[in-house]
Parts: structure tokens; C-alpha cells; sequence
């Protein structure tokens, strides 16, 4: 009786492996009944997500802020002066301002750039048991957007639309460790590709080995053919270290992407290109420094006392 | 009888996995945060025979590969779950101070957990998937772990006595 239990656990494992193994042969080759089927779950999925958005985004801004405790101590000194419900209706009113700002700065680089572009809220940040940078935004098919299409904000690259539903899209961040761009580097147009590693930092490698690089250089998307996946002239990032190994055969290099990934909630997505190539146009300006005013004192020696 | 109340638990499933995907997925938490569904999952599976296991892994890994994140092909977290749940349910099969001990389960699952992503990422990278930062994915399953032993207390009274409820009868006749 245990002999006939334990076959019969046997052939039931080997059959549902049999069955993972038939699936994941049927989608590498293309079958469409498996899109379709996590397609179906995206559009029931994404009404919820963007509800749940809505009611939790203040709380996780919240966790992210204590998560930054350094950066946002002024913040958080203030709001323990005002009472709960205060706080709350400041929370709320923070996300808000935040997300009116971040609306602001990537109209003004679509403006600047003449990228003709959809705005969407981000309603997901991806998924937590798998290794890939992504985040789900409540626009999709039935507002212009479709597959490999370039996502800004008004800080450069967020990263492309991987796959598109009628009410929801999923971004692969630049951060992606699959995440690859044409790049080039603004003034001497050297170019390369930046690869995501699934940090804060991207990796360039330039493709010429006469070329070299320099702490501080600004990166920015080269662009495609047709425009898809990138648009040209979208900022990247800076170059933060070079690496000068005597072996390699042509000079790589860490890229700080501009965007912070970790506090995105709105974006945008390039359903339409310019005329012309920005150019160097995007490169952020660099910070003026304060002017700290100096005060001269004329000193004037005190007469000699008279014996 | 017994596929009648694995049936049953296919609506938990599909709760949790909702809350998974609409509410735990809002936050960005250090070391990218934990998966409720996998820690449910695999607490679930610990509770069970091995044939539930797998079942169960079966299960939750097709909603997995259902997950629009989801990156790989459809059916890798299904064959990555099936094994999953089959060897955690193995190793206390038939030991009751295994499964009556909280401590033992909360230990078993959070060194499950980092080992399925493990699993998955190496599966991942046979099927043409990319690795990035090894100090990033190592600090990833790093707080996996350490979020899975904050999770799973909270869970295991709901999860014990649901399953219970719905399988120790079973399991005495």
C-alpha cells in the first residue's frame, strides 16, 4: 500500500513537471493562448492595482521616506509637529505635489525635445519574488501605447514598454540587468551601450577604442531606426567612474542614471517622435552655484601714540 | 475527496495572489521586499503530503507565470514551484515535531524562499535571461530571507488553521 502510495506521488510529480516543461515549450515557441492568458489577467488585474495605488502610494511613500530617514529628516521633523489628521492630509497633499511635479518636468523636457508623449501613474512596481526592474503604469493600448515604446520623466530615461494591454503597460526599467540602449556621450558624440545591472548604476561600454571618457560625462540615447524602442536625445545619466583596464579592448564605464527609480509615480510614454534629433538639447544644465556675498573690511592702522 | 479540497484552496490562492499583486507590490521595501504569495505558498506546501506539495506548487506557480512581471516563459515558476513544494513538503513529511514545531517551519520556509528565487534566476539564465549586479541579486535573497522569518509568524496561525480545517480530516482518514 505505501509502494502503491509512493508511485502513484511519483507519476504525479512527473506529470506536473511533464506539464511545466509542455508549457514552457509551447510559449518559447510562440503560442498565443499563453500571452493571451496573462494578458486576460493583466486587464482584470490592473483596475485593482491603480485602486490600490491610489490608497496605498501615501503609505509606501511613507515607508520609502523612513527607508531615506537622512535625506528627509527636515520632512519628517515637521510632520511630527502637526496632529494625525494633519499629517495624513499632508501625506496625501506631498504625493500629490509630488506627482504634479513630476508631471510638470516631463512636459517640460517633452516640450523642450518635441516628443509628442501619453502621461501615466504608475500603479505597480514589479514584481518581488523574480530578479527584473519593472513597474506597471495605468495607460496602455487603448491610449496610443504600444510595445517598445520610449518612457521618460522629466529627469531623462525611465526605460520602455515591454508589453502593452488596453488599460496597463509594463515597463522595463533602465535598470533592468536585460535593459540595453545605443548611447552617446553629449559633446563628442562617442558612442556605446548602456546596460542595466540592477542597481542605481548602468555599465557603458564604448564601441570605438580611440575614444575615451571622463567623470562627468553626460549620456544620452542615441535613438532607433523608426524611432522604437528609443527616441533620440533623451538624458541618461553621468558618468560616476571609468574604468581603465590596460586588457580591455575598448573603455567601459559606471552611468548614474538622473531618474530615481525608487520614488517614480509619473511618467511618460513617446507615442510620437520629432522631426529632427534634439541633439545636446536635453543635457540638463549644470547647478549655478550661489553667489555668497564678500565683505571687505578696509582696515586703517591706528595712529602711532606720541611718547 | 482530496482533489475536491485542493479545489477549495484555489480561491485562497487567488486572493492572496491579488493581494500580492495589487497592495504588496506598492511598496518599494529594502532588498525589494518579500513575496506574500511565495511565503504563502510555500508555508502551505510544508503543512502538506508531498503530492500536495507539488500540487499546490502547480497551482501557484501557474498564477505566478500568469503575473504580468512574471519574466521568463510560462510554466518556469510552475516547474520551479512543483519542485519546490514537493521537497518542502518531503522533508517533514511524517514528523510531527517537524510540523508542530513554528520555529522549524519559519526556518524552513525562509531558507526555501531565497532558494526558489535562486532556482529561478539560475533557470532564468539557462533560458537566455540576463544576471545584472551579483551583489544586488545576493542582497535581494539575503532580505528574502530575513523578511520571510518577519512574514511567516504572522501568517502561520491563519495558514494552520485553514489547512487544517480543510485537510486534517483527510489525513486522519
Amino acid at each position: 500500500m505505501r509502494n502503491g502510495g509512493d508511485n502513484r506521488g511519483r507519476l504525479l510529480l512527473i506529470s506536473l513537471i511533464v506539464t511545466s516543461l509542455f508549457l514552457i515549450t509551447l510559449d518559447l515557441r510562440g503560442v498565443q493562448v499563453l500571452g493571451g492568458l496573462r494578458n486576460g489577467s493583466q486587464t482584470v488585474l490592473s483596475p485593482l492595482q491603480s485602486v490600490a495605488a491610489n490608497v496605498f502610494r501615501p503609505v509606501g511613500n511613507f515607508f520609502s521616506d523612513v527607508t531615506h530617514l537622512g535625506r528627509t529628516r527636515g520632512e519628517i521633523e515637521k510632520l511630527k509637529a502637526n496632529n494625525e489628521k494633519l499629517r495624513q492630509a499632508l501625506i496625501n497633499r506631498k504625493n500629490a505635489d509630488a506627482e504634479l511635479s513630476q508631471l510638470k518636468s516631463v512636459l517640460d523636457l517633452a516640450g523642450t525635445a518635441k516628443y509628442k508623449v501619453v502621461n501615466a501613474k504608475v500603479i505597480s512596481l514589479g514584481s518581488t519574488s523574480s530578479f527584473t526592474q519593472t513597474i506597471s503604469i495605468d495607460a496602455g493600448t487603448n491610449n496610443g501605447i504600444r510595445q517598445n515604446m520610449t518612457v521618460i520623466t522629466g529627469l531623462g530615461l525611465v526605460g520602455v514598454v515591454k508589453m502593452s494591454y488596453p488599460n496597463s503597460a509594463l515597463i522595463q526599467l533602465a535598470t533592468d540587468p536585460a535593459f540595453r540602449v545605443g548611447a552617446r556621450v553629449a559633446g563628442s558624440q562617442q558612442i556605446g551601450i548602456l546596460s542595466g545591472q540592477g542597481t542605481g548604476k548602468g555599465v557603458l561600454q564604448l564601441l570605438d577604442n580611440r575614444t575615451t571618457l571622463k567623470v562627468g560625462d553626460v549620456i544620452l540615447a542615441r535613438g532607433s531606426q523608426h524611432n522604437r524602442p528609443f527616441v533620440p536625445g533623451v538624458p541618461i545619466g553621468e558618468v560616476t567612474s571609468v574604468d581603465n583596464a590596460a586588457g580591455a579592448i575598448t573603455q567601459t564605464a559606471d552611468v548614474k542614471f538622473y531618474v530615481n527609480f525608487s520614488s517614480l509615480s509619473i511618467v511618460a510614454v513617446v507615442v510620437g517622435a520629432p522631426q529632427s534629433d534634439p541633439r545636446d538639447a536635453l543635457v540638463p544644465k549644470a547647478p549655478v552655484p550661489t553667489p555668497v556675498p564678500t565683505v571687505t573690511i578696509y582696515a586703517k592702522p591706528s595712529e602711532s601714540p606720541t611718547p | 475527496m482530496f482533489a475536491r479540497r485542493f479545489l477549495i484552496s484555489f480561491p485562497i490562492f487567488a486572493v492572496i495572489f491579488v493581494i500580492q499583486e495589487t497592495i504588496v507590490s506598492q511598496f518599494r521595501l529594502f532588498g525589494s521586499g518579500f513575496s506574500l504569495f511565495l511565503i504563502f505558498t510555500l508555508l502551505w506546501s510544508a503543512l502538506g503530503t508531498p503530492e500536495l506539495g507539488a500540487l499546490t506548487g502547480f497551482g501557484a506557480g501557474l498564477l505566478m507565470d500568469l503575473s504580468q512581471s512574471s519574466s521568463g516563459p510560462v510554466g518556469q515558476w510552475t516547474l520551479i514551484m512543483i519542485l519546490a513544494g514537493f521537497s518542502i513538503s518531503y522533508l517533514g513529511y511524517g514528523d510531527d515535531n517537524f510540523r508542530g514545531n513554528p520555529i522549524s517551519l519559519v526556518v524552513i520556509v525562509a531558507i526555501a524562499v531565497p532558494i526558489t528565487r535562486l532556482v529561478y534566476l539560475i533557470l532564468g539564465l539557462m533560458f537566455g535571461g540576463e544576471l545584472g549586479s551579483t551583489l544586488q541579486i545576493f542582497i535581494s535573497l539575503i532580505a528574502s530571507g530575513l523578511w520571510t522569518v518577519a512574514v511567516v509568524p504572522l501568517l502561520m496561525p491563519f495558514v494552520t488553521r485553514i489547512h487544517s480545517g480543510l485537510f486534517q480530516d483527510l489525513s486522519r482518514g
